[in-house]
C-alpha cells in the first residue's frame, strides 16, 4: 500500500517536470497559473546553461591561466564533484521515470510491445551513458570534460524524450487500466 | 498605493519589483552586492523576505514575492556566469565595501557565509554550482591580494550588507 502511494507520489512528481519542461510561458489568470509560468520560463535555457558552466572549456581555460596550482588542483575537484552530483540526478530521474511506467504498466490492458521496447532501450541506453561519463569522469577526470559537453547535452535531451514517452503511455494506460 | 491587500496579481509583483530594481538594486555596486543585499532580507527562520518600503507601498505579500523573484534573477545570473565574470564580480565587491579584504576573505573561507545567498527555492544543482564557483573564485581573489595592498579609500563599508548580517 504504502509502495503504491509512493509511485503515485513518484508520479506526480514527474508529471509537474514534465509540466516545467513542455510549458512555454502560457499567460495565467490565476495567482498559482502565474506563479508556476513564472519559475517554468527558460527552464530548459537554463538546463543548457547549466552544462556549458559545469564541462564547457571556457572556465578550466581562465583557471589554467590565472590560479595557481592549488586552484587549479581544487577547480577539478570541484568539477568532478558537481559533474557526479549531475549524473546521479539524471539516473535517479531515469530510475523514477521507469517505476512510474511500470506501475501504470502493470495495471494497463493495452500495453503495447513496441513501444515497450523501445521505451527499455532508451532507459538502457541512458543508464550505459551515465556508467561511460561516470567512468571516464573517475578514471581520466575533468580533464577529459571537452568532448563530454555534446555527450551531457544528449543525455539530458535524452532523458527528457524518455519522461515524455513516460508520461504519454501513462496517460494512455491510465484510460485503458483495469480497476482494482 | 496599496492595492489589493491580501491577494497577490503579477501586475503587483511586477510593479514592486520595478520599483525594488530602480530605488534600491540600481544603487548597489555590482550583483554580488545586489545578491549579498537581498540574501539578508530573507528572516532566515520563516524564509519570508522582508523590505519596509516596498511592505508600505503594497503589501508584505507582494514585497516577498517581488524580493524572491530578484533575489532569483541575480542569483541566477551569478551562478550562470563564468568564472572569470565571478572572479570580477567579487573582487569588485572586496574593493568596494570593505577596508579589511583579508579579514573578508578569511571569515568567508571559515564561515563559508556565501552557503546563505542562494534562493531557497532553486534548483540544487544550480545552487551547488554556484556554491563550488564562489569558493575557486575565493582562492583566486584571495591568491591576488596576498600581493595587493588594502584599498585606502574603501566605498562606505556600512552601506554594503554582510551575509553574516
Amino acid at each position: 500500500m504504502s509502495g503504491t502511494v509512493g509511485l503515485l507520489g513518484i508520479g506526480f512528481l514527474l508529471l509537474v517536470v514534465m509540466v516545467f519542461l513542455l510549458r512555454k510561458s502560457e499567460s495565467g489568470s490565476g495567482d498559482l497559473q502565474w506563479s508556476a509560468s513564472y519559475n517554468s520560463t527558460q527552464f530548459e535555457d537554463r538546463r543548457n546553461a547549466l552544462l556549458d558552466c559545469i564541462f564547457g572549456p571556457d572556465d578550466w581555460t581562465f583557471v589554467l591561466n590565472q590560479a595557481s596550482k592549488d586552484v587549479r588542483r581544487l577547480f577539478l575537484r570541484e568539477r568532478k564533484e558537481i559533474a557526479l552530483y549531475w549524473l546521479s540526478e539524471i539516473r535517479g530521474q531515469a530510475r523514477a521515470a521507469m517505476r512510474f511506467h511500470l506501475a501504470n504498466a502493470r495495471k494497463s490492458q493495452k500495453l503495447q510491445p513496441m513501444s515497450e521496447l523501445k521505451l527499455a532501450v532508451d532507459y538502457l541506453s541512458i543508464r550505459v551513458k551515465c556508467a561511460l561519463i561516470g567512468a571516464i569522469l573517475l578514471v581520466q577526470g575533468p580533464v577529459g570534460l571537452r568532448w563530454l559537453v555534446r555527450q551531457a547535452g544528449g543525455l539530458s535531451d535524452q532523458l527528457r524524450g524518455l519522461l515524455e514517452v513516460v508520461t504519454k503511455m501513462g496517460t494512455l494506460q491510465e484510460k485503458a487500466s483495469v480497476p482494482d | 498605493m496599496k492595492k489589493n491587500r491580501g491577494h497577490l496579481t503579477p501586475v503587483d509583483v511586477e510593479d514592486a519589483l520595478r520599483d525594488l530594481q530602480s530605488r534600491t538594486l540600481a544603487k548597489l555596486d555590482g550583483d554580488f552586492a545586489r545578491l549579498i543585499y537581498l540574501a539578508s532580507t530573507r528572516d532566515y527562520n520563516s524564509g519570508r523576505y522582508e523590505h519596509d518600503g516596498l511592505k508600505f507601498h503594497f503589501t508584505s505579500l507582494v514585497a516577498d514575492q517581488a524580493l524572491a523573484v530578484a533575489h532569483r534573477e541575480v542569483f541566477v545570473r551569478l551562478a550562470l556566469s563564468s568564472l572569470k565574470i565571478l572572479v570580477r564580480e567579487l573582487d569588485h565587491y572586496i574593493r568596494s565595501g570593505y577596508a579589511r579584504p583579508d579579514e573578508l576573505l578569511k571569515n568567508w573561507n571559515d564561515l563559508e557565509a556565501y552557503r546563505i545567498l542562494s534562493p531557497a527555492q532553486d534548483d540544487p544543482l544550480t545552487i551547488k554550482l554556484f556554491i563550488s564557483n564562489v569558493k575557486i573564485a575565493l582562492a583566486i581573489v584571495g591568491s591576488t591580494w596576498k600581493d595587493a595592498p588594502p584599498n585606502p579609500d574603501p566605498q562606505c563599508a556600512s552601506q554594503l550588507p554582510s551575509p553574516a548580517r
